[in-house]
C-alpha cells in the first residue's frame, strides 16, 4: 500500500476533565473512503474536527502529506488541503448562497470602487453548485429560502470548490433525502477516483458498509478497531461499536398493522402554499403512522401542522372529540407532543439543563394547586424520566448541550413523554443518533403504541418507516400520493416508487 | 444523581457552581474593601453606608423587577424614563389630592401601565419588546420634562412637601419594603410555572414556542413584575428627594443592564437567569462605583470611574461567559 | 481549570483596587474642608471656577475643596451631600440645582453649612430657607439680574439700529436661559403674546417650551429661533443664516456651538457667557460683538461667606437671615474691554485675590461690608 496522506499519532483531546479522545492514532491513505463509526460521543466527529482544524488536540501529532499539520481554523485547513462538512448547520441564514460559499473571500470579488461584483460572485456560485451536480440552487438565493437539506448541498459545494485532498463528512447523511444522498455518493467516488481521500462519519451501517473502503470503530474515545471492505460484519461491527451484542429486537417483530378504532387525530384537507395540497389524514389510538417521501415533499411541514405550530391556509386539525388544534398550546392541552428534526434548535434549550428541558412540558403533573413548583417534586418526576429512558448525563443539573445526540433526544422523549402525551408526532426522531439509542427508542416507541398512544412518525428512512410503521403515508409535491398497510412484502422499492 | 455508564463525568457543574457563587464573593470582597477604605481616610462609615443603601435600593428595586424581562431575553431601556414618568405623576396626584394612597396608585398605576404598553405594542405590531422600549424611552423622557418644566417655572423641578414622606425615610422601612419586593418576585421566578416557563423562553424561544409556552403571554407578566418595580422605585426616589427634575433617575436605564450583569446573570437570559442577580449586582455596582470615587477622589480626571467601571464590566462578563463557552462540548 | 482561571483574574481585579484604594488613604490636613457640588463639570466657565478655588484660594487660606462629578439629578446631589459630610467637610458650595430645597435640608440635617454659588434660590424658597442656620446665603445673578442681562443685550442693538435678529434660546426651559431670553426680547424693544412683562413673558414661555417666533411683535423682527444642542440645530442655524438677520443674540453657549458658521456668515452675534479664552478669539478675530460674562474669581465672594460662617461669624442681613447678594453681569464689545476683565482675573491677581476677600472674612465683617463689596464688583 502506499504511504498514508495523513497521519494522527497519539491524538488525545480533554474537555475539562472530559476525556473525548485517549490516545488516538490513525492513518488514512490516498483513494481510500475511511468510515469512522461509533456511538454519540465515542470521538469520532472529535478526531475528524482536530485534523479538518476546528478545534486543537490536548496532546500528539498529525501529519499531512508528511509534513506537521496543525491548522488554526477550518479555514486554513480547508486552504491547506483538508475540507470538512459539519453534522449540524455550517452555512448562515441570513446571507444568499453566494456569499455563504465565498464567506471570508468577498473581498476577491471587489472592483477598483470597492464594490462587490455580484453578478460575477453569482456566476461563480452556480458553477460551484453545478460542481456537485446541482443545478437548482442558484448563487442568487438567499439561504433562508432553502430547506435544511438543501443549505446542506450548498455546504458541501462550498467544500468542494477548494478540491481538498482530504474531504471529511461528518454524519452529513442523515440531513439529505435520497436524491442528496446520491449527489453526495458521486461525490465521494469522485474524490476516490482522483486518488483523494474521503472520511466519511455516519450512524447509519449498512450505509457506511457500502460507501467505504475500511471502517474504523471508535468507542469512548479510544480506537476500538479498523475493519477492511473483506472484514466488514454488522454483528462484529456492531459488537465494537456498543462493546457488547445488542439483544431483543431491532424495530417491531409483529409484521401485522394493528389499530384502535378511535382515531386520535385527524386533519382534513389542508393546504398550506407548495407545502401541503389537500392532505387528508387520521392518526388512530395505538397505531403507528410513518410518512416518508423527499425532504421537500412538504411531510416536515404537516408535522408543525398537526401540532398547531404552523397555520393552515385551509383545513382543520381536529382530536377525537372535535376540538380543534389552533396552535401549540391547544396541542399541548390535548396531549400532543412533537419532536423536531431540528432538535438542537426546535426541541431543546441547550443552555438549560436536563432538568429543566425534561420539566418544562411536564409541570401541569407535579405543580401544587396548578402552580406551585417544588424543587423535591420536580426532581422526582425528571429522574423517572431520566432512569426510564436510561439517559447517560452527570445529574440533572447537567447542561443539555454537553449531552451527546443520543442523550439530547432521549431528553426530547423524556420531555413528551413524561407529560403524558398521547400523541406524539415524530419528525425524524433517530436522526444522528447512534445504534444503541436506535434500538431503545424503536423499543420505547413499541411500547407506546401498546399503551394505546398514537405517534406519527416523518422519516426520511426507509427502513425504519418500514420497520416501525402499522401505515406507511408516502408523499410527493405536497399530496400524499399512497397508503401502505404493514406487510413482510413492503420494501424500499415500493416506497421509492412513489416518493419519486 | 448518576444514570447509565457515564465513564467521563463533566467538571462544568462544579465549575458553574462556583461561577454562581462569585458574585457574592464580589459583593464581599467589593463590601470589605469599602469599609476599610472609608475608615483607613478616617470618614464616617455610618453616613456613607447609610448612603450607598439609598443608592442602591432603588436600582436594586427596579433591576430586580427588570429581571423578568431580561430573563426573556429581552431587556427595556426606558426604565428610567418609566421610573421619572412614574414619580412625576404621583407628585401631580399628591398636589392634586394631597392624598398618599392616592399617590401611591397613581405611581404604581402608571408605572404597570407604562411597562405594558411597551409590551402590548410589541405585541401588535410584532417587533421586539426592545425596540418600543426605546421609543417609550423618547415618549416618557419628553413628556415628563414637558410637564415638569411647565409646573416647576423657574423651580426647574416639582416636588411634594417633603413631611409626606420624610417619616419613611429611614432605612427599615426601606429594607422592609426592598424584602417584600424581593421574595414576591423570588416567589414567581423560582417557585411558579410562570417563572420557569420565562426562564425557557429566554434559553430558546422556537423551541418554548414548540412547547406549548405563549411568549406574549409571559411578556405580559415579565412587564407588570418591571412596572411594579419602576413603582417601587419611583416611591422610594420620593421619599430620598420629595422632587422631581427632567434628569430624576435617567442613568438607571443603563445601571439596571450594568448591575445585572455584575449579579453573574448573563445578558442573553433564559436558563441561566437569577432573581438574586439584580439585589447582589445593583449593590455592588453602587459599591465599585464608591469605591473607585474614594480612590480617584477629587475627580483629578472626570470620567475616570466611569472608564474603570467600564473595564470591570467587561471583565465580568468576559469571566461569567467564559465558563459558559467552554462547557459545551463539541461532539 | 478554567474555573480556577477565573477565579484568578477576578481576584487579581480585586487586588488591584484595592492596591489602589491603599495608594489613596491620605486623610486631609487643611483646617477647612469644603465640598463643591458640580453639574456641568467640563464648560469653560466651571474649569474657570475650579482653577480659582484649587490653585488661588487653596494656596492662599488653609482649604481643601473637594469635587463631585458631574451630579445628574437630586438623588445625586443629596448623596453627595451625605458622603462629603461624612467625609468631614464643614460646608458645602452648590454649583448645582437640580433640587435646592433638598440640598439646604440635607446639610442641615448633617450640621454643614451651605451657600450657593451659581444661579439663585427663586424667592420664595428663599423666604423658606433664610433662616436655616446653615444656609450661609447665597451671591449670583438672581432670576432679575439674568432677565436685566438679556435686556440690556436687546437694548444694545435696538440702539445700534438693528432691524432683525435671530435668536438662540439655548436650553429652554433652562430656567436662567428663560430669564434671559425674555430680557432680549424686552430689550429689542418688542412683545411676547402682547406683553413685556417679566413675569407674564416668563411665564409664557415656560408653557411654550421655547420662544414661538410668531408671538414676538415689535420694531425688531425675529427672523429665525431655534435652541437645543449644537450639533442637533445645525441645519437650523444654516436656515436662520439664509434669512439674513442683522444680528444673532444668543443667550448662552453660542461661542462653543456657532463661532465658526457665524463668522464665515459674517453676521454679528451676541452671547451671554464668561471670559474664557474661547471668547477672547471670538470678539478679537470674529464676529462676536456683546458679550455679557461672569469671571472665574466671582466665586469669590461664596467662599468668604462659608469661611465666615465656619469660623463663627455667620453673615447674616439686617433681620438675622441668610444674605442673598446679587451679583451683575460684566459687558463687553470690543478686545479692549474684553481684556479688562479676562487679564485682570486670571493668573495670581484675580479681581476676587486675597486681599479683596481678607476685606470681607474676619470676625469683624459685617452684612454691610460684604454687600457694598460686592454689589461694587
Amino acid at each position: 500500500m502506499n504511504s498514508p496522506i495523513l497521519q494522527l499519532k497519539e491524538i488525545s483531546k480533554q474537555f475539562g476533565t472530559v476525556i473525548a479522545l485517549d490516545h488516538v492514532s490513525l492513518d488514512v491513505f490516498p483513494g481510500e473512503i475511511r468510515g469512522l463509526i461509533g456511538e454519540n460521543g465515542s470521538g469520532k466527529s472529535t478526531i475528524s474536527s482536530i485534523a479538518a482544524g476546528m478545534q486543537k488536540a490536548t496532546s500528539g501529532q498529525m501529519f499531512f502529506r508528511d509534513e506537521p499539520w496543525n491548522p488554526s481554523s477550518m479555514i486554513e485547513a480547508l486552504e491547506g488541503g483538508i475540507g470538512m462538512i459539519v453534522q449540524e448547520s455550517g452555512t448562515i441564514p441570513g446571507i444568499s448562497v453566494a456569499e455563504n460559499i465565498f464567506l471570508g473571500e468577498l473581498d476577491t470579488f471587489r472592483g477598483r470602487l470597492g464594490m462587490i461584483d455580484r453578478k460575477e460572485m453569482n456566476r461563480q456560485a452556480d458553477e460551484a453548485m453545478r460542481g456537485i451536480g446541482v443545478d437548482h440552487v442558484k448563487g442568487s438565493m438567499p439561504l433562508a429560502s432553502l430547506d435544511f437539506q438543501t443549505r446542506k448541498l450548498v455546504e458541501i459545494a462550498k467544500v468542494n470548490r477548494k478540491h481538498p485532498d482530504i474531504l471529511v463528512i461528518d454524519e452529513t447523511s442523515t440531513a439529505l433525502s435520497h436524491d442528496g444522498r446520491e449527489i453526495m455518493y458521486r461525490l465521494i467516488r469522485r474524490y476516490r477516483d482522483e486518488g483523494k481521500a474521503v472520511i466519511f462519519i455516519s450512524h447509519d451501517l449498512d450505509e457506511i458498509m457500502e460507501v467505504c473502503d475500511t471502517l474504523t470503530v471508535l468507542r469512548d474515545g479510544e480506537l476500538i478497531r479498523t475493519f477492511t471492505k473483506d472484514e466488514f460484519d454488522p454483528d462484529a461491527i456492531r459488537t465494537s461499536m456498543i462493546g457488547r451484542e445488542l439483544k431483543g429486537d431491532y424495530y417491531r417483530s409483529d409484521m401485522q398493522p394493528s389499530r384502535m378504532q378511535e382515531v386520535a387525530l385527524s386533519g382534513e384537507h389542508l393546504y398550506l402554499g407548495e407545502e401541503l395540497q389537500d392532505v387528508s389524514i387520521s392518526l388512530h389510538k395505538g397505531e403507528i403512522v410513518g410518512i416518508g417521501g423527499l425532504s421537500s415533499c412538504g411531510m416536515h411541514t404537516l408535522g408543525k401542522v398537526l401540532f398547531g405550530a404552523a397555520k393552515p391556509e385551509q383545513g382543520t386539525v381536529k382530536t377525537a372529540d372535535g376540538r380543534e388544534i389552533k396552535n401549540e398550546q391547544t396541542a399541548m392541552a390535548e396531549g400532543i407532543g412533537y419532536v423536531s428534526k431540528d432538535r438542537d434548535v426546535e426541541s431543546l434549550c441547550l443552555s438549560a439543563s436536563v432538568r429543566d428541558n425534561i420539566a418544562i412540558a411536564g409541570m401541569d403533573k407535579y405543580a401544587l394547586g396548578g402552580f406551585l413548583i417544588t424543587n423535591f417534586k420536580e426532581k422526582a418526576y425528571v429522574a423517572q424520566q431520566v432512569e426510564a429512558l436510561s439517559i447517560k448525563c452527570a445529574g440533572q443539573e447537567q447542561l443539555t448541550g454537553q449531552l451527546s445526540g443520543g442523550n439530547k433526544q432521549k431528553v426530547v422523549f423524556g420531555k413528551w413523554i413524561g407529560c403524558g402525551s398521547s400523541i406524539l408526532i415524530l419528525d425524524c426522531p433517530t436522526r444522528g443518533v447512534d445504534i444503541g439509542v436506535k434500538q431503545a427508542m424503536y423499543q420505547l416507541m413499541t411500547e407506546l403504541k401498546q399503551q394505546g398512544k398514537a405517534i406519527l412518525l416523518i422519516s426520511e428512512e426507509m427502513p425504519e418507516l418500514i420497520g416501525m410503521s402499522d401505515r406507511v403515508l408516502v408523499m410527493k409535491d405536497g399530496k400524499i400520493t399512497k397508503e401502505l398497510e404493514r406487510s413482510p412484502q413492503l420494501t424500499d422499492a415500493v416506497i421509492i416508487r412513489y416518493m419519486i | 444523581m448518576e444514570t447509565g455508564t457515564l465513564k467521563k463525568k463533566s467538571g462544568g457543574t462544579a465549575g458553574r457552581h462556583l461561577v454562581d457563587l462569585l458574585p457574592f464573593l464580589a459583593l464581599a470582597v467589593l463590601f470589605a474593601l469599602f469599609c476599610a477604605i472609608v475608615k483607613g481616610k478616617g470618614y464616617r462609615l455610618d453616613i456613607y453606608l447609610k448612603t450607598i443603601f439609598n443608592q442602591g435600593v432603588v436600582l436594586a428595586v427596579v433591576a430586580t423587577g427588570a429581571i423578568f424581562i431580561y430573563t426573556l431575553g429581552s431587556f427595556d431601556i426606558s426604565l428610567g424614563a418609566s421610573t421619572l414618568f412614574a414619580a412625576t405623576m404621583g407628585v401631580l396626584t399628591y398636589n392634586a389630592t394631597e392624598s398618599l394612597p392616592l399617590m401611591l396608585l397613581a405611581i404604581f398605576g402608571t408605572a404597570i401601565a407604562c411597562s405594558l404598553f411597551s409590551s402590548a405594542l410589541a405585541s401588535a405590531f410584532h417587533i421586539p419588546a426592545f425596540v418600543t422600549t426605546v421609543a417609550m424611552l423618547s415618549v416618557l423622557s419628553a413628556v415628563s420634562a414637558q410637564i415638569i418644566t411647565t409646573r416647576g417655572g423657574s423651580l426647574g423641578g416639582i416636588g411634594i412637601p417633603k413631611p409626606v414622606v420624610k417619616p419613611l425615610d429611614n432605612p427599615p422601612f426601606k429594607i422592609a419594603l426592598l424584602a417584600a419586593f424581593f421574595l414576591l418576585c423570588f416567589f414567581v421566578f423560582q417557585l411558579t410555572k410562570a417563572g420557569r416557563r420565562q426562564k425557557f423562553i429566554g434559553g430558546n424561544l422556537v423551541c418554548a414556542r414548540l412547547t406549548g409556552i405563549s411568549y406574549n403571554k409571559y411578556a405580559i407578566l415579565a412587564f407588570t413584575m418591571a412596572g411594579i418595580g419602576v413603582g417601587l422605585g419611583a416611591f422610594l426616589t420620593l421619599v430620598y428627594t420629595p422632587s422631581v427634575t427632567a434628569t430624576t433617575a435617567s442613568g438607571i436605564g443603563m445601571s439596571i443592564f450594568v448591575a445585572i450583569v455584575f449579579g453573574g446573570m448573563p445578558i442573553s437570559g433564559g436558563a441561566r437567569s437569577r432573581i438574586h442577580a439584580a439585589l447582589v449586582g445593583g449593590f455592588s455596582y453602587i459599591l465599585l462605583n464608591n469605591i473607585l470615587e474614594l480612590v480617584l477622589e477629587g475627580g483629578s480626571a472626570y470620567g475616570l470611574t466611569q472608564i474603570v467601571s467600564a473595564v470591570f464590566f467587561l471583565a465580568v462578563v468576559y469571566v461569567t461567559s467564559m465558563n459558559y463557552r467552554t462547557a459545551l462540548l463539541p461532539r | 481549570m478554567k474555573t480556577r482561571k477565573m477565579t484568578k483574574t477576578m481576584l487579581t481585579g480585586i487586588a488591584l483596587a484595592g492596591a489602589l484604594a491603599a495608594t489613596a488613604m491620605t486623610a486631609s490636613a487643611a483646617d477647612l474642608k469644603i465640598g463643591v457640588l458640580v453639574a456641568d463639570v467640563s464648560g469653560e466657565e466651571a474649569q474657570g471656577f475650579r482653577s480659582y478655588y484649587e490653585n488661588y484660594i487653596a494656596e492662599n487660606y488653609d482649604v481643601e475643596f473637594v469635587y463631585t462629578d458631574a451630579l445628574e439629578d437630586a438623588a445625586g446631589e443629596k448623596a453627595a451631600i451625605e458622603k462629603f459630610a461624612s467625609q468631614g467637610c464643614q460646608a458645602i458650595i452648590s454649583l448645582s440645582s437640580s433640587d435646592r430645597a433638598t440640598q439646604i435640608d440635607t446639610c442641615d440635617e448633617y450640621g454643614v453649612y451651605y451657600a450657593i454659588a451659581s444661579g439663585v434660590l427663586d424667592d420664595e424658597l428663599f423666604e423658606t430657607y433664610k433662616g436655616y442656620e446653615y444656609f450661609a446665603g447665597q451671591v449670583g445673578p438672581g432670576n432679575a439680574t439674568e432677565f436685566e442681562a438679556g435686556k440690556a443685550m436687546g437694548e444694545y442693538f435696538k440702539a445700534q439700529g438693528v432691524t432683525s435678529v435671530a435668536m438662540y434660546g439655548a436650553f429652554i426651559p433652562n430656567p436662567m436661559h428663560v430669564f434671559r431670553a425674555a430680557g432680549v426680547i424686552a430689550g429689542l424693544g418688542d412683545t411676547y403674546g402682547g406683553t413685556n412683562d417679566m413675569y407674564e413673558m416668563i411665564g409664557q414661555i415656560f408653557a411654550d417650551q421655547k420662544i414661538d417666533p410668531a408671538k414676538v411683535e415689535g420694531d425688531v423682527a425675529l427672523t429665525a429661533y431655534l435652541q437645543g444642542y449644537g450639533d442637533t440645530t445645525t441645519d437650523e442655524i444654516n436656515a436662520a443664516i439664509q434669512k439674513e438677520p442683522e444680528a444673532f443674540l444668543s443667550v448662552g453657549m453660542a461661542t462653543t456651538f456657532f463661532t465658526q458658521m457665524l463668522n464665515e456668515a459674517g453676521i454679528p452675534f451676541a452671547d451671554i457667557d464668561s471670559f474664557t479664552q474661547a471668547n477672547g478669539t471670538a470678539i478679537k478675530e470674529g464676529q462676536l460683538v456683546y458679550l455679557a460674562g461672569k469671571y472665574s474669581s466671582s466665586i469669590g465672594p461664596v467662599f468668604a461667606l462659608i469661611k465666615n460662617a465656619v469660623d463663627g461669624n455667620p453673615i447674616r442681613d439686617e433681620e438675622g437671615n441668610a444674605p442673598s447678594f446679587s451679583q451683575g453681569y460684566l459687558v463687553a464689545t470690543d478686545g479692549e474691554s474684553f481684556d479688562e476683565y479676562y487679564v485682570a482675573d486670571n493668573g495670581d491677581a484675580p479681581i476676587y485675590d486675597k486681599e479683596t476677600l481678607d476685606s470681607i472674612i474676619g470676625a469683624d465683617v459685617t452684612y454691610e461690608d460684604f454687600k457694598a463689596l460686592v454689589e461694587s464688583k
